[in-house]
Formats: structure tokens, sequence, C-alpha cells
């Protein structure tokens, strides 16, 4: 299970302590990163900056093998940032995303499981990372009230799955009077701040692009944004790559790669 | 020699040579073993990312070209030429192409920032490389200028629509004003205008549609009132091809794609399609454009119109709303080309400056903006100095003259590096007609030359002996042939 944890190095981003003894389960790769304007060739960049970047990316990865986990990193400087995590998420096949905060020890974990998540892979994130730590999971739900109970259920046979594991999970559940799904992403998003308040980390799902998500951006960051902490994002399945299903097709099938456009 | 450390990491790449030799400060070129992906370039410590894609280019490459052969100059070329002044146009267009088509090989197999120096740099070597690389940063400062000043006439234009007539002596004060902001705001602003650029680029290419397809139902006297056919080229043949010359300006653009080749996604199949798409795109619309506009007006009262010529021709064929979309086209038009020529001029000044025949001081970025304010500053200053002339033609003429000696250079690049075939010489794009397409390219281009005026073929000369004694004092013993 790997955490990408993108960084802002010359920016003066940094990882707080508390999220790299949480990471110590998992093991991380550190994306360094430097986000240039268009008047700037990122090799300009390279030149200058790449041996102060690196060096403090090294720190970084001392730090998290310190604490226990296993991490590498890497430096890209880009003109787009999005572009970037999206390749070397991809690359790295992380299974989440970090969005860095400040904290000290965790000891709560807020997990929501609002709206079209992959609730599987989130439990299954969580009870990785938790492992047999002390740490306390609160699974969050919301709804309207005609979807309450399915909701609710959702939410119990989440934290039995957790239980199972040995971890200690409760649940949270917000039902709301807006009438059916009326509830809107902004509301949601301040529900979700107000209750990370009692809790030292988010750990949520990534929800596949909307008009909200580009109208607004992504529900992460706005969260991140609200809340002081760090926010792990677990990442949807992705489709294969289209490189893979090229290798496979032609490990199953080898006249067709031999005759094949390549 | 000796006291050189061995060359560590040169064998990434089979048969490169590895940088050799230290300027006058004892530096030696910045070549870092790089490999590349579509979507991004993996050094040694960092990743590079690609992030420029197919419309992005095509955006870079109109939005530089589009300013000056539209707005600018089909008044002054129908002065001289007469109607047969969309000829040329034309035969910019094909000189334009034939020099397009080798230098998108060249790219392909070296996508790296630098465009025509890097190319022409390691197939020639050195001192080739220090004349178009510092020719480079000089013609595009001449370019940059020659739009400014464009942008000049369209703001006293626009002032004068609005009611407020200044005359002509407020040309250069308002294109000095507008230079030293474009350089400003290269070096604080880190708003993302590229995405501002595409938008410029498409509004005025909507325009000119618009523009064009009424004006060409008009000039063949579908609609409107038909005007007397005028002789094609009442001044004969000769002012064809000095129009050509002149007006060359309006297609350097197409290899300023390359000099962002190092950023561009998928560089085997963008940069030939950005770099020749956009070259027929300007080219289309230009000889569309000069034919419409010496159809309506006449190439008389064109080319007694001068600079904005084509406000009249937008008046006389829709009115009052013509003329103002017009002079509104020209004003983002020529502020596109000078804004692109400027990034241009920054990444001509880096590409020189890393290969040790610059002072590095001369890249310096900084960590506030992220921009590289000294480079933009070497741009910026002297663009200042060449407006405050005002010399249209001059400016125009010697921008070309700079800008054709690096094109036919990069044709000859491309024969020696095909005759020599290096094996890390491996391009995804192949120029069609090989040899004869670049030998043509580059005897074209040099031919072009020997049309400019006299005192423009003085200030380019000049300036080329300039860069050669440069090379003489301050990089004689750098060796960047070969060095990939």
């Amino acid at each position: 299970m790997r955490v990408l944890v993108p960084l802002a190095v010359l920016a003066n981003e940094s990882v707080s302590m508390g999220l790299v003894n949480l990471l110590s389960t998992t093991d991380v790769t550190v994306l360094g990163y430097h986000v240039l304007p268009e008047q700037t060739p990122p090799d300009q960049a390279r030149a200058q900056y790449a041996d102060r970047a690196n060096a403090v990316l090294e720190d970084l990865v001392t730090d998290f093998e310190a604490a226990g986990g296993s991490a590498d990193h890497r430096l890209v400087f880009t003109h787009d940032r999005k572009q970037t995590f999206d390749r070397v998420a991809d690359d790295v096949r992380a299974d989440a995303y970090a969005i860095t905060g400040t904290t000290g020890a965790v000891e709560t974990l807020l997990v929501p499981l609002t709206g079209d998540v992959d609730v599987d892979r989130i439990v299954a994130f969580v009870t990785d990372l938790v492992g047999d730590r002390d740490i306390a999971v609160t699974l969050f739900g919301v709804a309207g009230k005609a979807k309450a109970d399915a909701a609710r259920r959702g939410l119990d046979d989440a934290a039995a799955t957790l239980a199972d594991a040995g971890i200690d999970a409760s649940t949270s559940f917000s039902s709301t009077a807006a009438p059916l799904d009326a509830l809107t992403d902004a509301a949601k998003v301040d529900l979700l701040a107000n209750a990370s308040m009692d809790h030292d980390a988010i750990v949520m799902g990534e929800r596949a692009p909307s008009l909200q998500s580009f109208l607004f951006g992504e529900e992460a960051r706005r969260v991140a944004a609200e809340s002081v902490g760090p926010v792990l994002v677990v990442r949807r399945e992705r489709e294969p790559a289209p490189a893979d299903v090229d290798e496979d097709g032609e490990r199953d099938d080898e006249e067709k790669s031999a005759n094949g456009p390549r | 020699m000796t006291d050189q450390p061995p060359p560590t990491d040169g064998a990434t790449v089979p048969d490169a040579t590895a940088p050799e030799g230290t300027n006058i400060e004892g530096k030696a070129p910045d070549v870092e073993p790089t490999v590349e992906t579509p979507e991004a370039d993996i050094t040694r410590e960092s990743e590079l990312e690609r992030t420029i894609g197919l419309i992005g280019g095509l955006a870079i490459g109109i939005g530089t070209m589009i300013g000056a052969g539209i707005f600018v100059f089909p008044g002054i070329a129908a002065g001289e030429a007469g109607p047969a002044a969309a000829a040329s146009f034309g035969i910019g267009a094909v000189i334009a192409l034939l020099v397009a088509l080798p230098a998108s090989e060249l790219a392909t197999a070296m996508p790296k920032s630098g465009g025509g120096y890097y190319f022409i740099s390691r197939a020639l070597g050195t001192l080739p490389g220090v004349v178009v690389g510092l020719s480079l940063w000089f013609g595009l400062v001449f370019a940059t200028a020659f739009y400014l000043v464009g942008f000049g006439y369209y703001a006293v234009d626009t002032l004068s629509q609005l009611g407020v007539a200044v005359g002509e002596s407020l040309v250069v004060p308002l294109a000095l004003l507008f230079g030293a902001a474009v350089t400003v705001l290269n070096v604080t602003g880190t708003e993302n205008a590229a995405k501002l650029q595409n938008g410029i680029v498409a509004l005025l290419l909507s325009i000119l549609v618009a523009f064009l397809t009424f004006g060409g139902l008009d000039a063949l006297g579908i609609i409107g009132s038909s005007s007397a056919p005028e002789e094609f080229a009442p001044f004969g043949t000769m002012p064809i091809f000095t129009t050509a010359a002149l007006v060359f300006t309006s297609y350097l653009g197409f290899a300023q794609i390359a000099t962002v080749a190092g950023e561009m996604k998928d560089p085997g199949r963008n940069l030939p399609l950005a770099m020749v798409g956009s070259v027929v795109v300007v080219g289309v619309l230009y000889v569309a454009t000069v034919f419409v506009a010496t159809s309506a007006l006449g190439s008389v009262a064109l080319g007694e119109a001068g600079e904005t010529a084509m406000v009249a021709v937008g008046r006389d064929l829709l009115g009052a709303p013509g003329a103002l979309a017009i002079v509104l086209g020209g004003l983002l038009a020529t502020m596109s080309s000078a804004n692109a020529s400027v990034l241009s001029t920054s990444r001509a000044i880096y590409a020189v400056s890393k290969d040790a025949l610059l002072p590095s001081r001369a890249s310096r970025i900084n960590l506030r903006w992220g921009t590289p304010h000294v480079a933009l500053g070497l741009a910026g200053g002297p663009i200042l100095v060449l407006v405050a002339t005002g010399q249209v033609q001059v400016l125009a003429e010697v921008a070309s003259f700079l800008h054709l000696v690096q094109y036919g250079l990069i044709c000859v690049s491309l024969v020696v590096l095909r005759r020599r075939d290096p094996d890390w010489y491996d391009p995804s794009f192949r120029v069609p007609g090989y040899p004869v397409l670049p030998i043509l390219g580059a005897l074209a281009s040099f031919a072009l030359v020997v049309f400019m005026q006299p005192t423009s073929l003085l200030v380019g000369t000049t300036l080329m002996i300039g860069t050669v004694a440069w090379w003489a004092y301050y990089a004689r013993d750098v060796q960047l042939k070969g060095v990939i």
C-alpha cells in the first residue's frame, strides 16, 4: 500500500511529525514539486534549485523511515500541478495521496463515507493504515431523510468490518432536515469540517470529477482548506492504463504483437 | 583538456559527445543526461513535466504570427507591390513551410528548449550556434519592437475611434508604455496567461473568419458594390520579392514553437502538427486578407492608409462596427505577438546561457515569482530602445534577416545530420522529399535576405559580426557539436 505525499518543497511546505507517524504503516512516496509560471522553462528551475529541493526531500525520507515506514522521493518541476500529481500517482500506483495539513500525534481519524465513493476501498485502506495501533476511527455519514436508513446501515456495516479487524470504530450520522438529496456539496463540506474539529486527521474517498468539482475545486481540497489536520484521499479505482493492456495483449498473443502497428 | 573531470554521464546517450571546453569564466555547458517520455523528461535529479498540448503549441505559433501579417502589413505591402502583395504573402508562406518541415524533423529528434539554436549548435558546432543563438535573441527583440510599434498605431486608432484624436505623435510613447508593461507583467505575473493567450487567438480567428467570409463574398462581386478590378502587379515583379522579404516578419513564429519543445506533450506528434499547422493557418489567412483588402479599397488607398489600413477596409465593408472589430482585433493581435515574443526571447537567452555562451547570471530565476527576471530584462530593455526609433520597416526587416539566417542554417543542419547520421539522431517525423526540400528551404531563406533594404542588411550584418566577436572573446573553447 503506497501513499503519495505531494509537497511544494520550494514554497516552504513541510510535513508534520503527526502525519509522518500516521503513515509509518504504509510505503510513502514524497513528491516534491515546484509549479512554475509559463515564463519559465522547468529545466531552468531544475538547473538552479534541484540540489536544494533534493536535500530537503532526502531529509524527509529519512524522517519517514525513522518512523518505521519505507519511503522514497521524486522531484518534479512543472507548469501544471494536477497533471503532475496524476502522472506520478499512476506511476507509483499510489492507493492514496495526502494533503499535508498540520497535526500532533494522530489518535482519532474521521472517515466520511458520503456520496458516491468506493466504501470497500476506503475501509480496506483504513484497516491497513491503522494496523494494530491505538487509533480510534469515526465513520461519518450525512444523508437526507429519504435515504437515512440505507446510509446508516452502510455505516454500521463498515464499522463492523473495522471492528472485526480489531479497530475501535464508531459511527456518527447526521440526518438533515433537507428534503431528499437536496443537500449541497457546500453544506456537506461544512458538516465535515465541523466534525473534523474533534479528530486529528481525515481519510476520505476521491470522487469522480463533476461540474461542482470543476467550479469549486475538488471536494477533498475544500475539506482540507476548512479543517486544519491532514487529509488522506483514497484514490478511485483506475481503468487499467492502455500500456498495461498492450503488455497483456502481447504476452497473450505473440503473433499479434509481431504483426501489430508497433 | 587534461584537467577536465572525466565525463560520467555521456554513456546514457549512444554516440553523443560529452561537452568539452569552457568559456572565458571557466564554465562548461550544463548538459544534463535526460530520458524523454511523452509526459515528462527524467533527469538524474528531477523530472520535468511536459504540459503544453497541441492547442497550446498552435496558439503560440498563430498568436505570435497573426499580429503583424494581418493587422500591420497589408497597407504597407499593397502600397509597394499592388494587389500582387497577396503573392508576396504566398511566397512567404511557401518559404516558411520549407523551413517548418525540416525544423519539425529536428525538433522531434531534439525536443529541447532552445529551438533553432539548439539544432544548429549540435549539428554545425559552437560558432554557428553562437551566431544563431544571439541572433535569435536580437531577432526576437527587433520583432517584438516591431509588434509594439504596430500596437502603438492601433492604440492611437482606438483612441480616435473613441473620439479622442491624438495624432501619430503618440504612437511611440504608447508603444513604449505597453512594452514596459509587458516586461514587468512577465516578471511579476504568475497568473496563467497561456489560457488568456489561447482565448485571444480563438477570438481573433473568429473575427477574421467572419470578416474574410463577408469580404470574400464582396470581393467576388456576389454582394455589395463591385469595385473596378485593377492591374495585379502594377509595379512589376521585383516589388513582389522585396515585399515578400519585408512581410516575412509575419511568419516568424512557427520556429518559436520549437523553443518550447522541451515542454510539449508527446513532442513526436505535436511539434510537427503545431509548426506546420500554424504556418498553413496563418498563410491562408494572410493571402485571403490581402486579397480582400486590395479588392475592397484598391492598393493605392491601402498604401496611403499605412499601418492601420485594415481599419479602413473594415469600415468600407461593414461600416463603423467593422472598423471597431478590426481595431479591437489589431490591439489584441499585436499584444499577443509582443507577449509571445518576449517569452520566446527569455527562452532563447536561457538556452544560450545554459550552454555557457552567455554568463549564467542571464538565466537566473527567482523563487518569489518563479520568473527569469534577468532574461526578461535583457529582452525588455533593448526592445524599448528599438521601439523608440519607431522605424516599422527597418525593425521588421532586421527581425526577418536575423531569423532567415537561422532558418537557412536549420535546413543545412538537417542535411548535415542526415548525412552524418549519429546514433542519437532518431526523429519520429521525417521530412518528405529529402534532400530537395531542405536544400530549397536553405536557398530560399538565404535568397530572401538579398531583397531587403540596405539599411536593414547593414544593421543585421553588423549584429552578426558582433556575435562572432563575442564568440572569439567569450566562448571560443566551448564544444557543442554532437553534445546531446
